[in-house]
C-alpha cells in the first residue's frame, strides 16, 4: 500500500515506491485527474513513477525526505505549496 | 629584449619544431593518437606561452588551431590534408612573428586582418568537416551556467530497462559533486492514457564536479546508454598553470634547511590554485599529502594534475597510503654469510676472553703475547669481511634505475619524431643503493638531452650517410671503487656555435672569452648554471633542471660529470661515481673566517685554556694537559688565514687529537657542529694541498673542507 | 570570507599601488615597511598572501622569506608573492631558495597582479566590487 488516494483527494506516494507500482500510479492519475501528488513520505521513487507525474504534469506536494530527490527531481514538477 | 621574451623565443621555437613534425607524421598516419596528442600539447603550451607575454593575436589563432585538434581527438573530426595545411600555416605565421620579435625585440603590431584571415580558415574548417555530431551540443546549454563542472554525463536509457530492473535516476544518485540536472523526454508526452507506464521514456543529462573516469567506473551498469564528456579541455589558466610549476620547483630541492616550510608554502599554494580553479577535491588530496610529509607524492601528483592525466589524478587521493617502506631486498646469501661471520666472531671473542683470563691468572705476558697477536689478525680479517658484506647489502644492480628507460625513451622518440634505438650494457654492474636510486633524474635528463639536441633531425642524418634511425647506448661498468656510467649517442656532436650564441646571450661569458676558449671550455658552459634552456617563471614546458643540475645532483653523490664529443659522430656524457657511499662524521670549526671539517675519529676532546698557559717552544707552541705536554698548531696561522695585527682572545678553543699513539692539537677561532658527510677525495685545484683530507658538499650547496690532521701535525 | 594580504614594501608608492589594487578588489590590505616589521605583523596575526619587496632596509625580503620558512606551521606556510624589478635568472633563482611561491617583475599590469593574486588566495574575494 504504497500508493494511495488519502482522505484529502491527493495522490501519496509512500515508503519504497517501486516499479511495481507505476501501473497502480498511472490508474489513480487517470482516475483523479485534478488530484495532486504528495511524496512527502516517499523514501524511494522509482524512475518510471517520476516519469509518470512529469508526463501527468501533476503538481506535487513536498519537500521530499530524500535530498536526491528534492533537490535534482522536484524543480521539475510544478510545486505547490505544502 | 627582457628575459621573458628570450625565454618565449627560445621555447616557442621548440615547440613550433615539435608540432610541425607531429602535424607532419600525422599527415602520413591519421590514426597516431600519440602524434596527435603530442601536437595537441604543443599548440596548448604555445598558446600559453603567447598568453604569458601577452601576444593576443599569437595566442587567438594557437586557440582556433588548438580547438580543431580537440575536435580531432573527440574523434568529431577527422584528420584531413586541409586541417593539416590549416593548422601548419598557423605556425608559419607564428614563425613569422617569432622572427619579428628576434629582431624588433618586442612584441610585432599585428594586422587584425592576419589574424581573422587565420581564423577564418578555422571557422571554414569547422563548418566544412561538422557534420552535426550527435555527440556535443547537449552538453554546452547547461555546461554554459555552470563553468566549474568538469564532466557532463547524458544518459538515454533504452525503453526496455525497467524490465532489466534499471532504475536510472536512482544510479544517477550515486553520482558525486553533481551540479546540475536535466530530465526530457524523448518525445512530447502522449496523453496520459497512451503512456506504456514500463518504458523508459527519459533522456537525462548531468552536470558533475568530479573528474569523468571517476563517473564513467560509477555508471558502468549503464554502459551503452551514457555518454560521458570531460568539459574543460583548458581548466587551467596560464597564470594557474605558471603558479603551479613554480611550486613544483619550490619543492624539488629537499636539501634545504627550511624545507618544511616551503613545502607547506607550496601546498598551501597549490591548493589555493586548485581551489580557485575548481579543483576543490584534488586539492584536498594534495593537502592530505603534503600533511602525510610526502614531497615526491606530492611532486607526482602536482605533475599528473598539471598533465590534465584525469585517471592518475584521480588516485592521488590514495597515495599517502601507497607510501613506500624503506625496506631493503637482501639476498639469501647475503645474509647467511653474515650468519656465518657472526659464529666466527663469537670464536675470536672465546678465544680473546680467554687469554684475559690467563693474564688476569698471572700468566707471562711474553707466553701470551703470540696468543693475542693471533686473534688480533683474525679479528681484523673478520672485521673487513664484516664491512664489506654490510655494504654488499647496500648494493643494487643498476638495472634498478636502467630498465626505466627503454619505454621513456620510446615516448621522447615518438614525441620528437627521432627514431632511435636504445641500447643498454652492464645492467648488472652493482653500485651503492642510495647512488643507484638517484641516478634516474640525472641519467633522464642527459638522455632527454640526447634526443632533443644530441640526435640530428632524419634529414641531417640522411645526408650524413647515417642510418635513419639513430643509437642511445646507456652503459654501466665497475672500474675499481668506481662505476662509470655513459650515456653516448651517434648524432652530431654538441653544436659549438650554438653553445658560444647561447652562452653569450645569456651573459654566460664574453664573446671575446668565448671566441678564445678552445672547446673543452665550450663543453664545460653547458655545466654553468643559467645555460640550460629552462626558466623559472617563464617555465610552462615544464622542464625544469639543467646540465648544472645533473652535475650538482652527481656531486651530492661523491660523483663527477664530463662530457665529449665529436662533431658529426656524437657526444657522451660521462658520470663517474663511487662505488659505496663512504659516510664519515666530522666536527666542524671555524678559523679564520672560514669552517673546515675535521675527521671525528682523530679526535680526543676539546678543551678551552686560557691564553697564558700556551708557551713558545722555538718556533713552535706547546701547553700541558694533565701533566703531558702536548704539541699545539694554530690553524688559521698554519693555512695562512691569520690576519697580522689580529687581536686574539684571552681563552683558547683547542681540538686534541691523536695520531699514531701521539698527542696533537689544534687551536680553532670556534666549535661548530657534528655532521656525518660523504667525503670526497681532492681532485683539480686543491689536489696539492696540504694538510687536506677531501672535501664535501653541504646541504646548502658550500664545499667543506676536511682536514688531514696527522699531515696538519706533521 | 575576507582575505588578507600583507604589503611589505618599503617604498610608499609601490604599497600604495597595492594597496589601492588590492582593495578595489575587495582584499583586505596590512602594510609592513621592511621584512622585521613583517614578522612581528605575522606573529601577532595572521595573512592569506604576502607581497614582498626585495630591497629594503633593516631587513630584505629575502632574509625574511627564509626566516618566515623557518618559522611553525601554519605561519611558516603563508604563501608568499615576490615582486622585484630585477628580472634575471638568479635572482629569481634566490628568490626560490629563500622560499618564495613566486616571482614577479616589476613593473606588473594591474590585472595581471590580481589575477595572480585571487588564484595565491584560492579565489577572488566574494562580492567585490569592479
Amino acid at each position: 500500500m504504497t500508493v494511495r488516494v488519502d482522505e484529502t483527494g491527493s495522490i501519496r506516494l509512500e515508503g519504497t515506491c517501486q516499479i511495481d507500482d507505476a501501473e497502480l500510479l498511472q490508474r489513480l492519475l487517470l482516475a483523479h485527474p485534478a488530484a495532486a501528488v504528495d511524496w512527502r513520505d516517499c523514501e524511494h521513487a522509482h524512475t518510471a513513477l517520476i516519469q509518470l507525474i512529469l508526463a501527468a504534469r501533476r503538481t506535487v506536494r513536498g519537500p521530499s525526505r530524500v535530498p536526491f530527490l528534492e533537490k535534482w527531481i522536484a524543480p521539475h514538477f510544478h510545486a505547490l505549496a505544502p | 629584449m627582457n628575459e621573458f621574451l628570450e625565454q618565449f623565443l627560445i621555447e616557442s621555437r621548440e615547440l613550433v619544431e615539435q608540432a610541425t613534425g607531429d602535424l607532419l607524421a600525422l599527415e602520413e598516419s591519421p590514426q597516431d593518437h600519440d602524434r596527435l596528442d603530442s601536437a595537441f600539447r604543443a599548440f596548448h603550451t604555445l598558446k600559453g606561452a603567447a598568453r604569458i607575454v601577452e601576444f593576443d593575436a599569437m595566442g587567438r589563432v594557437l586557440h582556433a588551431a588548438e580547438e580543431m585538434l580537440v575536435a580531432v581527438r573527440a574523434g568529431e573530426h577527422p584528420v584531413t590534408a586541409d586541417l593539416i595545411s590549416d593548422c601548419l600555416s598557423s605556425l608559419d605565421q607564428v614563425v613569422q612573428w617569432l622572427d619579428a620579435i628576434e629582431t624588433g625585440g618586442d612584441l610585432p603590431t599585428v594586422a587584425a586582418t592576419t589574424v581573422d584571415a587565420l581564423l577564418q580558415r578555422f571557422e571554414k574548417a569547422d563548418a566544412r568537416l561538422a557534420p552535426a555530431p550527435v555527440a556535443t551540443g547537449w552538453a554546452e546549454p547547461l555546461a554554459a551556467l555552470h563553468p566549474s563542472a568538469r564532466t557532463a554525463i547524458r544518459y538515454a536509457p533504452d525503453e526496455g530497462c525497467f524490465f532489466r530492473g534499471e532504475d536510472p535516476l536512482s544510479l544517477l544518485e550515486r553520482v558525486p559533486g553533481l551540479l546540475a540536472l536535466d530530465l526530457q523526454p524523448t518525445a512530447p508526452w502522449p496523453d496520459l492514457v497512451a503512456i506504456d507506464p514500463f518504458a523508459c521514456k527519459l533522456v537525462i543529462v548531468a552536470l558533475s564536479t568530479a573528474p569523468p573516469g571517476e563517473i564513467a567506473s560509477l555508471l558502468t551498469t549503464a554502459a551503452g546508454q551514457v555518454q560521458i564528456l570531460a568539459l574543460a579541455a583548458d581548466a587551467f589558466s596560464s597564470e594557474a598553470q605558471a603558479l603551479l610549476q613554480a611550486q613544483l620547483l619550490l619543492v624539488a630541492d629537499r636539501e634545504e634547511e627550511n624545507f618544511t616550510g616551503r613545502f607547506a608554502a607550496a601546498g598551501n599554494v597549490v591548493a589555493n590554485v586548485l581551489r580557485a580553479q575548481g579543483r576543490a577535491s584534488h586539492a584536498d588530496a594534495l593537502l592530505r599529502l603534503v600533511a602525510a610529509g610526502d614531497a615526491d607524492g606530492f611532486a607526482a601528483a602536482l605533475q599528473n594534475v598539471l598533465r590534465g592525466d584525469d585517471e592518475e589524478a584521480g588516485e592521488i587521493a590514495r597515495a599517502p597510503q601507497d607510501v613506500v617502506a624503506r625496506a631493503l631486498r637482501v639476498e639469501v646469501e647475503r645474509i647467511d654469510a653474515l650468519v656465518k661471520l657472526t659464529g666466527e666472531l663469537t670464536v675470536v671473542k672465546n678465544a680473546v676472553g680467554h687469554a684475559s683470563r690467563l693474564a688476569q691468572g698471572g700468566a707471562d705476558p711474553t707466553a701470551l703475547a703470540p696468543l693475542l697477536k693471533e686473534q688480533h689478525a683474525l679479528l681484523d680479517r673478520l672485521v673487513s669481511e664484516l664491512q664489506r658484506s654490510v655494504l654488499g647489502i647496500r648494493v643494487l644492480p643498476l638495472r634498478h634505475v636502467f630498465q626505466r628507460f627503454p619505454k621513456l625513451v620510446r615516448e621522447m622518440s615518438a614525441s620528437l619524431g627521432k627514431p632511435v634505438r636504445l641500447l643498454m650494457e652492464g645492467e648488472a654492474t652493482e653500485a651503492d643503493k642510495a647512488i643507484v636510486e638517484a641516478l634516474f633524474e640525472p641519467l633522464l635528463h642527459v638522455l632527454r638531452n640526447a634526443l632533443d639536441h644530441g640526435i640530428e633531425p632524419a634529414e641531417s642524418r640522411a645526408k650524413a650517410g647515417k642510418t635513419a634511425v639513430a643509437t642511445v647506448l646507456l652503459q654501466a661498468v665497475r672500474d675499481g671503487e668506481h662505476v662509470v656510467v655513459e650515456v653516448r649517442d651517434d648524432g652530431g656532436g654538441v653544436d659549438l656555435d650554438r653553445v658560444r650564441r647561447v652562452a653569450e646571450t645569456r651573459g654566460i661569458a664574453s664573446a671575446d672569452a668565448l671566441q678564445a676558449m678552445d672547446e673543452a671550455s665550450l663543453l664545460e658552459l653547458l655545466f654553468a648554471p643559467g645555460f640550460s634552456t629552462a626558466s623559472q617563471v617563464t617555465d610552462i614546458s615544464g622542464r625544469g633542471v639543467g646540465m648544472d643540475a645533473v652535475r650538482a645532483a652527481v656531486a651530492r653523490l661523491g660523483g663527477h660529470v664530463s662530457i665529449t664529443s665529436t662533431a658529426g659522430h656524437g657526444t657522451s656524457v660521462r658520470f663517474l661515481l663511487p662505488f659505496t657511499l663512504m659516510m664519515s662524521r666530522v666536527m666542524t670549526v671555524e678559523s679564520g673566517g672560514q669552517v673546515f671539517g675535521i675527521p671525528f675519529e682523530s679526535i680526543l676532546e676539546t678543551v678551552r685554556i686560557p691564553r697564558a698557559q700556551i708557551t713558545q717552544i722555538g718556533a713552535a707552541h706547546a701547553f700541558v694537559l694533565r701533566n703531558q705536554t702536548v704539541p699545539l698548531v694554530d690553524l688559521a696561522a698554519a693555512l695562512d688565514l691569520r690576519g697580522a695585527d689580529e687581536v686574539r682572545s684571552d681563552e683558547a678553543n683547542i681540538v686534541v687529537t691523536s695520531f699514531a699513539g701521539q698527542l696533537g692539537a689544534i687551536e680553532v677561532d670556534r666549535f661548530g657542529e657534528r655532521l656525518d658527510v660523504m667525503l670526497k677525495s681532492m681532485d683539480g685545484l686543491l689536489a696539492g694541498m696540504g694538510g687536506v683530507a677531501g672535501t664535501t658538499l653541504l646541504g646548502d650547496g658550500r664545499v667543506l673542507i676536511v682536514l688531514d690532521v696527522q699531515a696538519l701535525l706533521r | 570570507m575576507t582575505k588578507r594580504v600583507l604589503i611589505i614594501d618599503d617604498a610608499n608608492l609601490v604599497r600604495m599601488y597595492y594597496r589601492d589594487a588590492l582593495q578595489r578588489a575587495g582584499y583586505e590590505t596590512a602594510e609592513a615597511m621592511n621584512g622585521l616589521e613583517a614578522l612581528e605583523y605575522l606573529l601577532a596575526q595572521p595573512a592569506d598572501l604576502l607581497i614582498v619587496d626585495v630591497n629594503m632596509p633593516t631587513m630584505d625580503g629575502l632574509t625574511f622569506l627564509r626566516a618566515l620558512r623557518r618559522q611553525a606551521l601554519p605561519l611558516a606556510a603563508t604563501p608568499a608573492l615576490v615582486t622585484s624589478t630585477e628580472a634575471a635568472q638568479v635572482d629569481i633563482n634566490a628568490a626560490r631558495a629563500a622560499g618564495a611561491n613566486f616571482y614577479l617583475v616589476k613593473p606588473i599590469a594591474q590585472d595581471l597582479f590580481l589575477r595572480y593574486v585571487a588564484l595565491l588566495c584560492g579565489g577572488a574575494p566574494q562580492g567585490a566590487s569592479r
